[in-house]
């Protein structure tokens, strides 16, 4: 092959360049915002618009949020975190395990099931709240984190299911084939082929598992009652307040919740990028 | 190893939990108490609950919060499932839902047996309106007239106006002679236009404009309704409201003495108190519950600071008997004890407690809510004295929201209220764009709202629900269900192999057929036999058979409208969103340095908290120095980016992006498109499981990027294109919290979704039966969908597939 250098990559690397600068810009532009007037003092707030910065910065709305009495932070930190581990965790155990019976398993009934896993999603979930309620309030779960996350234990959810069967089909049929001609059984290729190679998907599920009960309201709001067994969220909502808005303190509060997550998904994504193209397939 | 470590220490933790629930009630009697305060509120009801406890020990008070817009869901749902708390907040429009099913405790008996406490202490309408069939049933904590003009001196003295005293009265037509007594003429002689025609300062806003047009149609006599707790006819067509609605829309749109709706957005409602304290508008309509926002933002001595009052609203002068009626549209609240409470005692004492002087008193210092006994917004806790301190001088005249409570109309009680009206005011937005007449809409949404209201009021005398026959029609279902999918294969040899696969699917199956059966099916075949019912969440069901389903699909007016708005959302946003996604996702699978950066920055909008970012898009279509529209129009409204700033702009002035018919759909799509973040990193991830050698082999085989892009990237991309269409789909059928939180289905039900009608219908107008009906009709359509988009799978490249 000759050297000569081709320009093409190299013209594609800067408008790729220039086109993520850009949108960059237009997606980091909300939280953007919430940050501008988290650092304005009410005043500030009222008289200027959303998107200028602020001309003196101030961190007195975040150390309000943090000392409120009324929402006590560290402790809905605490409660939040505790649900969105527990809760990944499940959904990541079972649900790869239901996920491999629909993508490599050939027993009877099996894709009209799957249509009855996907049928859990299409009815609206504010039609089952009650019977679901009374069905936790029986248990004696109400006010304990138990409805928020043993279900997740149990299946994780059709979406979830649903998105790792999509993966799973997707790993080539000549690996488990190989391995069931030496005479593996289905837990041998699950947790021997499959599992390893599905490390991008499994963290792609688990981020957005654990980032789904981080920003999930309605759950908390009916099944906990007391103040200090509440998630960030819904502590958030009070500074939200029909006709007592607080904005400053929504904001501060607001990027406190967002930060974890930035955390979570920076971390998640170098298991993104090591798809199975890097696991030496070849 | 590692993650059966992790899976282990997860069951324990779990474990653990199951143990702290089963531990034994405490001892001492636990009262729960129910609000819907916000944070200035809850610390001053934490300090009143600390007092009661220490002065009646051995009673523990539980302070639950829950935003307005959840409250009622959140209540019903403990009510049907019998853990209601001892004592809630409620609403006169909210009462009556509760007390006429028996879920609150008459309050006269416990009135009866306390001689200490004395209701003639409280202003009697707020006491009449918590009244049902002759029965108190709440306990009223603060009244609420929407009557006060909130006023910036300097600008009066810079116009040479006289301060108002509050003996004005609105004429149609301003009369200069009248000076001060004139409110059109004063709104008149405040507003200040700059030479280009644009309108500097605004001489009057309302919070609320459907708030102010009551306030004028109530002055000029007319009342929506005639027997507010229990109306069967509206009187929208009566010309005294035609004429206030008129009067409304001319001030702001021919006069512009006043922002219009397109200036001041109906859903951003901190508007007016904002332009109010950065001196854009002089006076404006609202509550006493703007004082400690004002307060805040304008400290004495601080340089935005400017001396400003209250007043009252004016009233309307009869031109013939020279009489001057006034009404101020109110609100208020507060607390019932629910008849399920097991401390009826204690919670009458705490109910006492709360509503009565002590926790009156230290709200009106607060200066957060206007005390409900007149003897108490009388004294020096809510009115400046000379002990009062600097920072709760203002407003100096509160006197007046005493003298406001004479003019009270309350909404009415009834509970339909909420629904028919709705039904009705999302008609009348059109009249505040200048787009349709106030007779016309007015007429028209009576008519909409009649045929609702007639078939709300049918007497129906319907059995009650027989659960036997329900649990058989379930067994049915159930059993219908699992011959769907195991019937059509039965016939199929039982070899050995499959008996080993079977076994096998079952193992793996476990835990999704365990959760299933516990969590999943049960509510949802009691949705199913709901929808033949009529079920109201507090009282027993009764059998209504098919009429659920044929309501909805012949005669309830919103059915059609929301179908349509939710298909066209479906049919635009998902394609779009798609593409959308696909694009990104290949954009941030280059090579490019920081590339972690930038796809945490694309992801960084579905991150973001739902709450906060609600209210930054509110502001980002606002129309007056909104982002979208600075974007197109520049900071002078007249700049025009790529000719869209000419093609959507209203009367070539910047719209009102959520308050225009026309656009307010389109803007809820391009907010969608800003949440693609989770079809990006799923496409994003499935780019990535591409084995770079199928790139290289097509490459040889002298691919160009096009012919690459369709031969490998498609193909390998379908399972998760595959994914993304599917649950795209079943997630945009169900749409709901951006038109919720966004737009309440407005303006002129543009953005109603179907999940909003059935969310409406099912807590807000306690029709669970009903909205059930309306769930299984939409489960249907995206099961039909979901089965249709299934046929495409054969098309979808699965590489493991067997």
């Amino acid at each position: 092959m000759t050297q000569t250098k081709n320009p093409g990559p190299q013209l594609g690397k800067v408008a790729a360049t220039i086109l993520l600068v850009l949108g960059s810009l237009v997606f980091i532009l909300p939280v953007y915002t919430s940050l501008a007037m988290s650092l304005k003092t009410p005043s500030e707030l009222a008289r200027t618009a959303a998107w200028s910065w602020p001309t003196q910065p101030t961190f007195a709305n975040y150390s309000e949020v943090l000392a409120n009495p009324n929402v006590s932070f560290l402790r809905l930190f605490f409660n939040t975190a505790l649900i969105s581990t527990l809760a990944t965790l499940g959904t990541a155990v079972s649900a790869s395990l239901v996920a491999y019976a629909f993508a490599k398993v050939n027993f009877t009934g099996r894709d009209r099931l799957f249509m009855i896993v996907l049928s859990t999603m299409m009815l609206p979930a504010i039609v089952t709240m009650i019977p679901t309620y009374i069905l936790f309030k029986e248990l004696r779960w109400i006010n304990t984190l138990l409805p928020l996350t043993v279900p997740a234990y149990f299946g994780g959810g059709a979406f979830n299911i649903f998105l790792l069967r999509q993966f799973f089909l997707g790993i080539p049929r000549e690996l488990d084939e190989a391995a069931k001609i030496e005479g593996a059984g289905h837990w041998t290729i699950y947790s021997r082929v499959i599992l390893p190679l599905s490390g991008s998907a499994l963290a792609t599920v688990s981020v957005f598992c654990f980032i789904y009960h981080w920003r999930d309201f309605m759950g908390p709001l009916i099944y906990l009652n007391d103040p200090q067994s509440q998630t960030l969220e819904i502590g958030l909502a009070t500074y939200n307040s029909l006709r007592a808005e607080q904005w400053h303190l929504l904001m501060a509060g607001s990027i406190m919740v967002t930060i974890p997550l930035i955390v979570i998904f920076l971390l998640g994504q170098r298991y993104f990028v090591r798809g199975i193209a890097m696991t030496g397939l070849k | 190893m590692e993650r059966m470590r992790s899976l282990v220490t997860g069951l324990v933790v779990l474990l653990f939990q199951f143990v702290l629930t089963l531990s034994p009630a405490h001892a001492e009697k636990e009262l729960r108490l129910t609000v819907w305060d916000g944070d200035e509120s809850l610390r001053v009801l934490r300090e009143v609950i600390a007092e009661f406890e220490k002065e009646h020990p051995g009673v523990k008070v539980r302070l639950e919060n829950v935003d307005y817009r959840y409250y009622f869901q959140r209540l019903l749902s403990q009510i049907a499932g019998n853990s209601a708390p001892d004592v809630a907040m409620l609403d006169p429009q909210n009462m009556q839902m509760f007390s006429k099913r028996g879920a609150l405790l008459p309050l006269d008996p416990l009135v009866a047996e306390t001689p200490a406490f004395k209701l003639d202490d409280y202003y009697r309408p707020i006491v009449e309106v918590f009244r049902w069939e002759e029965q108190l049933y709440v306990l009223p904590r603060d009244i609420a007239p929407i009557g006060l003009i909130y006023y910036n001196k300097r600008l009066f003295r810079e116009a040479g106006l006289p301060e108002p005293d509050g003996n004005w009265t609105w004429d149609f037509n301003p009369r200069p002679e009248l000076g001060t007594g004139c409110f059109t003429h004063v709104m008149k002689s405040l507003t200040k236009t700059g030479p280009d025609g644009k309108v500097k300062q605004w001489g009057f806003a309302p919070s609320w404009t459907g708030a102010f047009t009551d306030t004028v149609a109530f002055s000029l006599g007319a009342r929506y309704v005639d027997d507010p707790a229990n109306f069967d006819r509206m009187n929208f067509t009566d010309p005294r409201v035609v004429q206030a609605f008129d009067f409304v829309a001319k001030l702001s749109l021919k006069d512009r003495w006043m922002p219009s709706q397109t200036e001041l957005s109906s859903v951003v409602q901190a508007a007016a108190v904002d332009l109010f304290i950065s001196q854009r508008v002089a006076m404006y309509q609202c509550g006493i519950w703007d004082v400690p926002k004002i307060r805040s933002a304008l400290k004495p001595g601080s340089p935005e600071f400017f001396d400003w009052d209250i007043t009252l609203a004016p009233g309307y002068r009869d031109p013939q008997t020279g009489e001057v009626r006034r009404a101020a549209p109110t609100g208020g609240s507060g607390y019932a004890i629910l008849s399920s409470t097991r401390h009826p005692k204690e919670a009458w004492e705490l109910t006492q407690w709360m509503a009565g002087e002590p926790g009156m008193r230290a709200m009106a210092r607060a200066g957060i809510a206007q005390p409900a006994m007149q003897r108490l917004a009388r004294s020096e806790d809510w009115i400046p004295g000379p002990n009062t301190p600097e920072e709760q001088r203002y407003p100096a005249s509160r006197i007046v929201t005493d003298e406001a409570t004479q003019y009270v109309v309350f909404p009415p009680t009834a509970e339909y209220w909420t629904e028919v009206s709705g039904m009705v005011f999302s008609k009348t937005e059109p009249i505040y764009l200048g787009t349709a007449t106030a007779k016309d809409s007015l007429a028209l949404g009576q008519k909409i709202a009649d045929q609702r209201l007639k078939t709300i009021l049918k007497e129906e005398a319907l059995p009650r629900f027989d659960w036997r026959i329900g649990g058989l029609l379930g067994a049915i279902l159930l059993v219908a269900a699992v011959a769907w999918v195991f019937g059509p294969e039965l016939r199929k040899p039982r070899t050995q192999v499959q008996r080993s696969e079977n076994r096998a699917g079952l193992a793996f199956l476990m835990p999704w057929i365990i959760g299933t059966l516990l969590f999943t099916v049960g509510p949802m075949i009691f949705s199913f036999l709901i929808s033949f019912s009529k079920w109201d969440i507090i009282q027993p069901a009764s059998y209504r058979g098919m009429e659920n389903y044929h309501e909805a699909i012949f005669s309830d007016p919103r059915f059609w409208t929301t179908v349509r708005v939710t298909l066209v959302y479906t049919v635009v946003s998902v394609p779009l969103g798609l593409i959308f996604a696909l694009l990104l996702a290949l954009l941030l699978n280059t090579k490019v340095k920081g590339m972690p950066i930038y796809r945490t920055m694309f992801y960084l909008p579905a991150l973001a908290s739902a709450i906060a970012s609600a209210l930054i898009w509110r502001k980002i279509f606002q129309p007056d120095g909104g982002l979208l529209n600075l974007m197109l129009f520049g900071a002078n409204g007249q700049n025009d980016f790529f000719g869209l700033g000419r093609m959507l702009g209203v009367n070539g002035e910047p719209p009102n992006w959520l308050g225009n018919e026309k656009l307010a759909l389109p803007a809820l799509i391009i907010m969608s498109l800003w949440g693609v973040g989770g079809g990006m990193v799923i496409l994003l991830a499935g780019l990535q499981s591409i084995p770079e050698f199928y790139y290289e082999a097509a490459t040889l085989d002298g691919a160009g990027p096009w012919h690459r892009f369709r031969v490998v990237t498609l193909p390998l991309l379908s399972p998760s294109l595959f994914f993304t269409l599917i649950t795209g789909v079943i997630g945009s059928f169900q749409v709901f919290t951006q038109s919720f939180v966004m737009t309440q289905g407005g303006p002129n039900d543009s953005t109603r979704f179907y999940m909003l009608h059935l969310y409406e219908q099912s807590f807000g107008s306690l029709r669970m039966g009903y909205a059930s009906a309306l769930a299984w009709l939409l489960f249907l359509v995206i099961f039909l969908a979901t089965k249709f988009q299934w046929s495409l799978n054969k098309r979808v490249y699965y590489e493991g597939a067997s």
